[in-house]
């Protein structure tokens, strides 16, 4: 059962690809977007298992290796599972599943295409999720970076070549910087797996850093910032979220940077330079300054997909900020704003695919009153938002509460005031959305516009549902954590 | 709870009774509230019903001895507590009976006239509210009663001016102020003696936290009595509110409450030294009440404000009276009480008469009535007499007292006091006789006759209780010094005043008083404006006119106080406002756009950025180590 379950998040993906491309095209094509449900809920399910089993068992993570010999003595790179890599594997699992059911009616043709990049990027994000050497982590960051620019160019326009390139150029600088960082580190310590670098690092503990090894954090943390979007390394982001198809945005803005980014900063933090004031505090100010400026540069914007994008760096903040707090309860906060996060942004992403399939625009300007015709849309949308501007009892509140807490309490009060402010800033770009696209008269153009049916709404029904039912059974896990003496 | 509630009553003590003068008004009150209007007999029956059987409740609380009635009520003390002693027992006593006398009189007044149902459910629940606030014996207590007649005041007020409530708010507020002072010194006078229960607080002295108590507490009483700087909206009232409302609520009522606090505080609760700080303060008061009053009741037109002036006036006297805080003083004071009340609501009820008649209390349109009305004319004469304290008749006896009193601690004054006994004696002078005497003149002459046999009633009694109450001073006399037995000793006051020289001067100035009004009537040749050489007198008249344009009621300067207060606090909101919904937005606004604009989809931008972000690591790095 563990075997099969663990096996799954690499191995699924790959006989997915195998399984597209052994029939002829056209059959590949009509089955694609089925076999993609299959593997994104198996996924789903062999996490919900495998968290299952580490309860029931007691332990905190799982080994496993996928067709070698983890236990050989030289090269053989461990797979490991934890809590917070399952959390993230149900995440990939949900957000993938989102994007298939918005491809199924957006993607036209390409759904082979689509469905085999979907597939390489699940293997990418597994496989960050999963690994426990830098330099997997590094190849499985590759391999999801490739997909994605593939993806967003997808249907071959201008406009999404341009935000490929964009991200393409972004990326390649923040691959060098993390790869040269990893190399740095590798000199220095001698080795690249999480637990022999994080030793050698304590051994340095009482002694001056060597200048090269702090070369290789600033390369380290500049080149995840890159990759995760954060303030002022978040130039690519909006473009490329912007000129992705709508599927593909779903999928950019649910996961795939949080994986690449945010998801691979925390677990290298986590494991291999565990508490290091210098890194934890330079990231708590990125963290500050990211959550403040994409709050307010939302603010700004003309385009639902653009603002979603800002609302992400700046949501992206809080995660960082929790995990930078270096407290279990940060750490805690920051998890459940993963997992929170991909749910309501996908959900937003979803919805402004809605909006983009039916009327044609994403523009906010020219957009007004459409609750009426898209009510499904809109509700989802505002409970979405809620709660991601941390209204209770929504998910959203309870995960930025924990982290605000956190902040506030082992690090300064100053940094959790700033942040608990900044929230206002979300609840001001999502009434302005709310009221620019779906409040208000509706637009004379828009009378003709009808909900989106089947499979996007359903996809916005269901993650509007996790949203709620997650906040409102928050206080189980308020008491579990409790009982564990986190909280 | 109807059982229990019979229990009560039958139970034959006097907490039963306590149970019939609260109980039964209200029940009746609402009753008169539903009676439709074509039933206005109906309403009047049950307006009388009430009132006689509060009266007839009131004789056997005021036989009843001293009985105190506690029921558990909120917690912290705060008990459904009353007590009946002899002071409480005689001012209920007195609340039934005026309130039976204008019950009388508002059902003839108020006959086809918009309101009556209002009117008379005011009525009955200001009777049950004020007996309450009498009986009470828990400050919790009195002061429901007591704020409950704030409300009863404004709904009194309301009757005729529902769309513009001008007067109303005006008695409102200063009442409430007044109020509010009265709660500040409850809390004071409770916070040093730790009960909220009212017979266990006695003697207190006034000085330290006692000194706020007092001075509260008796602002508060003298803001019920009208007393300045409460007064300002009684003449307002006089010419807004229904007619009966005056010689009711503060004709005698309020002065009864008013009085009946303000003894029990400087008494009672605290002791008041003669001639200490205090006690010359509120001599002070009281002394300026007169003066300006009076001055004011001197160059009224019309009858209505005239007695509303003058009825603030005499307040003064009480007051001075209770300040002086000598026995002599405290007996005139309550007497005086009684007497005010009297020929007050007595003229009150005459100018009421005239309006009903006449259709207009403007002197300027009437004169001669007492050929065609000379019941009313004789018995506004009788209580004019009384009130300008002609000897021999129930002012002058009360007013000997306190100046007795007031000459005992300053002779100042007494000669203030004096003083204003010319004015009120003047500006009767000119009333009387513009409106009752020389020819007949009226806007409607020719329908011209006696005011109806339910008006007159009341009238005649209250005259004829101005004659009896001076010449058998010894009847009212006799019942208000057992009261105060503890204080005064056996000391009797009643009879002719023991000082001759007091009298004589007394009578020298109501002859001033009267040549006056002579030297005033040959110089114009009207009764109206015999005092018109005082009122435009060189340095008096801009006085007057400021006056008149009320420049000096304190009211007008609290309103321009609130209005710069709610100038600034708009202001400040404005500022807020504006901070929030202009100046925040617009600087956010202006740099999200800023921020749109940058971010304009250059890659080598973005890699500018990085590379300053980068910059910006390293230098959190040398810093942090």
């Amino acid at each position: 059962m563990i075997t099969f379950a663990t096996i799954s998040f690499l191995g699924l993906p790959l006989l997915a690809i195998l399984l597209l491309n052994v029939v002829s095209k056209k059959t590949g094509g009509a089955i694609s977007i089925s076999v993609g449900y299959v593997v994104a809920i198996i996924q789903m399910i062999a996490a919900v298992v495998c968290m299952a089993l580490l309860w029931m068992h007691g332990k905190d993570f799982i080994e496993f290796s996928l067709f070698w010999d983890m236990n050989a003595t030289l090269g053989a790179a461990k797979l490991s599972v934890d809590l917070f890599s399952l959390v993230v594997l149900f995440c990939i699992g949900m957000v993938s599943l989102a994007s298939l059911l918005t491809a199924k009616k957006t993607i036209g043709e390409k759904t082979l295409n689509y469905t085999n990049l979907l597939m390489v990027i699940m293997l990418g994000m597994n496989g960050i999720a999963v690994v426990t050497d830098l330099f997997s982590l590094y190849v499985f960051l590759e391999i999801t970076g490739i997909a994605s620019f593939v993806l967003i160019a997808l249907l071959n326009d201008k406009r999404g070549l341009e935000g490929a390139f964009k991200y393409l150029v972004m990326s390649a600088i923040a691959s060098a910087l993390i790869l040269g960082s990893f190399a740095l580190i590798f000199t220095q310590t001698g080795s690249l797996v999480y637990g022999d670098v994080a030793k050698a690092l304590a051994d340095w503990r009482n002694a001056q850093y060597a200048p090269l090894l702090i070369v290789g954090f600033v390369m380290f943390i500049a080149g995840f910032s890159i990759k995760a979007g954060i303030a002022p390394f978040h130039g690519w982001l909006p473009d490329a979220y912007q000129s992705a198809p709508a599927s593909v945005s779903v999928l950019l803005g649910g996961i795939v940077t949080k994986m690449a980014g945010v998801y691979a900063l925390i677990r290298v933090l986590n494991s291999v330079f565990v508490a290091m004031p210098m890194i934890n505090n330079t990231l708590l100010i990125l963290g500050l300054i990211s959550i403040v400026f994409g709050a307010v540069a939302a603010c700004g914007q003309k385009d639902f997909k653009r603002i979603l994008a800002y609302s992400s760096i700046s949501q992206i903040g809080y995660i960082i900020l929790g995990v930078a707090s270096g407290s279990l309860l940060g750490f805690v906060g920051a998890m459940l704003h993963f997992f929170n996060h991909a749910t309501f942004k996908t959900t937003l992403f979803v919805n402004s695919a809605a909006v983009e399939m039916q009327t044609g625009t994403t523009d906010i300007d020219q957009l007004g009153g459409l609750q009426a015709r898209m009510p499904v849309t809109a509700v989802s949308s505002i409970l979405a938002f809620l709660s991601m501007a941390g209204i209770p009892p929504l998910a959203g509140f309870w995960s930025k509460l924990l982290i605000i807490i956190a902040v506030w309490q082992s690090v300064s009060a100053v940094g959790g005031g700033i942040a608990l402010a900044a929230s206002i800033f979300t609840a001001a770009y999502f009434l302005i959305l709310q009221r620019k696209v779906f409040f208000g008269p509706l637009e004379d153009h828009l009378t003709e516009v009808t909900e989106a049916k089947g499979t996007i709404s359903l996809a916005a029904v269901l993650l509007s549902i996790v949203t709620v039912a997650f906040g409102v059974l928050f206080p189980v896990i308020l008491n579990f954590l409790h009982l564990q003496g986190i909280l | 709870m109807i059982s229990g509630l019979s229990s009560l009553i039958t139970s034959g003590n006097g907490a039963g009774l306590i149970w019939i003068m609260i109980v039964i008004p209200v029940i009746l009150a609402f009753l008169a509230l539903i009676i439709p209007k074509t039933a206005y007999s109906g309403r009047a029956t049950v307006l009388v019903l009430a009132t006689v059987i509060n009266f007839i409740a009131a004789i056997a609380i005021f036989c009843t001895k001293e009985t105190t009635m506690l029921m558990p009520w909120a917690g912290f003390e705060m008990n459904l507590a009353f007590r009946i002693y002899s002071f409480s027992g005689f001012t209920v006593l007195l609340i039934a009976v005026f309130a039976l006398l204008v019950a009388i009189y508002s059902i003839a007044f108020m006959r086809n006239r918009n309101g009556s149902g209002q009117f008379f459910f005011y009525f009955l629940l200001t009777v049950a509210l004020a007996n309450g606030a009498v009986l009470a014996n828990n400050f919790v207590v009195m002061l429901f009663f007591w704020e409950g007649l704030l409300v009863t005041l404004f709904g009194f007020l309301l009757i005729n001016q529902h769309s513009k409530p001008k007067t109303a708010v005006k008695a409102l507020i200063i009442s409430g102020i007044a109020d509010l002072l009265l709660m500040l010194g409850i809390a004071f006078t409770v916070f040093q003696t730790g009960s909220l229960s009212m017979d266990a607080i006695s003697g207190l002295s006034v000085s330290g936290m006692g000194l706020f108590g007092y001075l509260c507490l008796m602002l508060g009483a003298l803001g019920k009595a009208g007393a300045m700087p409460f007064h300002s909206w009684i003449p307002d009232a006089a010419q807004d509110a229904p007619l009966p409302f005056m010689p009711f609520l503060p004709g005698s009522l309020e002065k009864f409450l008013g009085i009946y606090l303000m003894v029990r505080v400087s008494y009672e609760f605290y002791q008041l030294v003669p001639a200490s700080g205090m006690s010359i303060a509120v001599m002070i008061i009281g002394a300026v009440t007169i003066l300006l009053a009076g001055a004011m009741a001197l160059i009224q037109k019309d009858m209505k404000r005239l007695l509303a002036y003058q009825e603030i006036s005499q307040v003064g006297f009480i007051v001075l009276g209770v300040g002086t805080a000598l026995p002599v003083g405290l007996i005139g004071a309550v007497f005086h009480m009684l007497n005010h009340a009297t020929y007050k609501s007595c003229l009150f009820m005459t100018a009421g008469s005239v309006e009903y008649r006449t259709g207009t209390t403007d002197m300027s349109k009437l004169g001669g009535l007492m050929k065609v009305m000379p019941v009313t004319g004789i018995c506004f004469v009788i209580a004019s007499l009384a009130i300008c304290g002609v000897p021999g008749f129930s002012g002058f006896f009360s007013k000997e007292l306190i100046f007795d009193a007031a000459l005992e601690t300053n002779w100042i004054f007494y000669a203030i006091a004096v003083f204003g006994v010319f004015l009120i004696a003047a500006s009767f002078l000119k009333m009387g006789q513009a409106v009752f005497f020389g020819k007949v003149k009226a806007p409607n002459v020719s329908m011209l006759k006696e005011a109806p046999p339910a008006m007159q009633l009341p009238v005649v009694i209250l005259a004829i209780g101005c004659i009896v109450f001076g010449v058998c001073n010894f009847i009212p006399l006799h019942l208000i010094q057992p009261i105060f037995g503890s204080i005064i000793g056996n000391h009797d006051f009643s009879g002719w005043p023991h000082s001759a020289t007091l009298v004589i001067i007394s009578c020298v100035i109501l002859l001033i008083a009267v040549l006056n009004h002579i030297y005033g009537y040959k110089k114009t040749g009207a009764a109206l404006s015999a005092v018109d050489h005082i009122h435009y007198a060189p340095v008096l008249h801009s006085i007057y006119n400021g006056a008149e344009k009320r420049y000096t009621d304190p009211y007008s300067w609290l309103m321009v106080v609130v209005k710069i207060y709610s100038y600034i606090c708009f202001g400040i909101d404005r500022a807020i406002n504006w901070f929030y919904d202009v100046l925040l937005v617009k600087i956010v606004s202006f740099v999200s756009s800023r921020l749109r604009m940058a971010n304009n989809g250059s890659p080598s931008r973005y890699m500018v950025w990085s590379f300053s972000g980068i910059a910006f690591i390293i230098m959190l790095f040398i810093a942090l180590m």
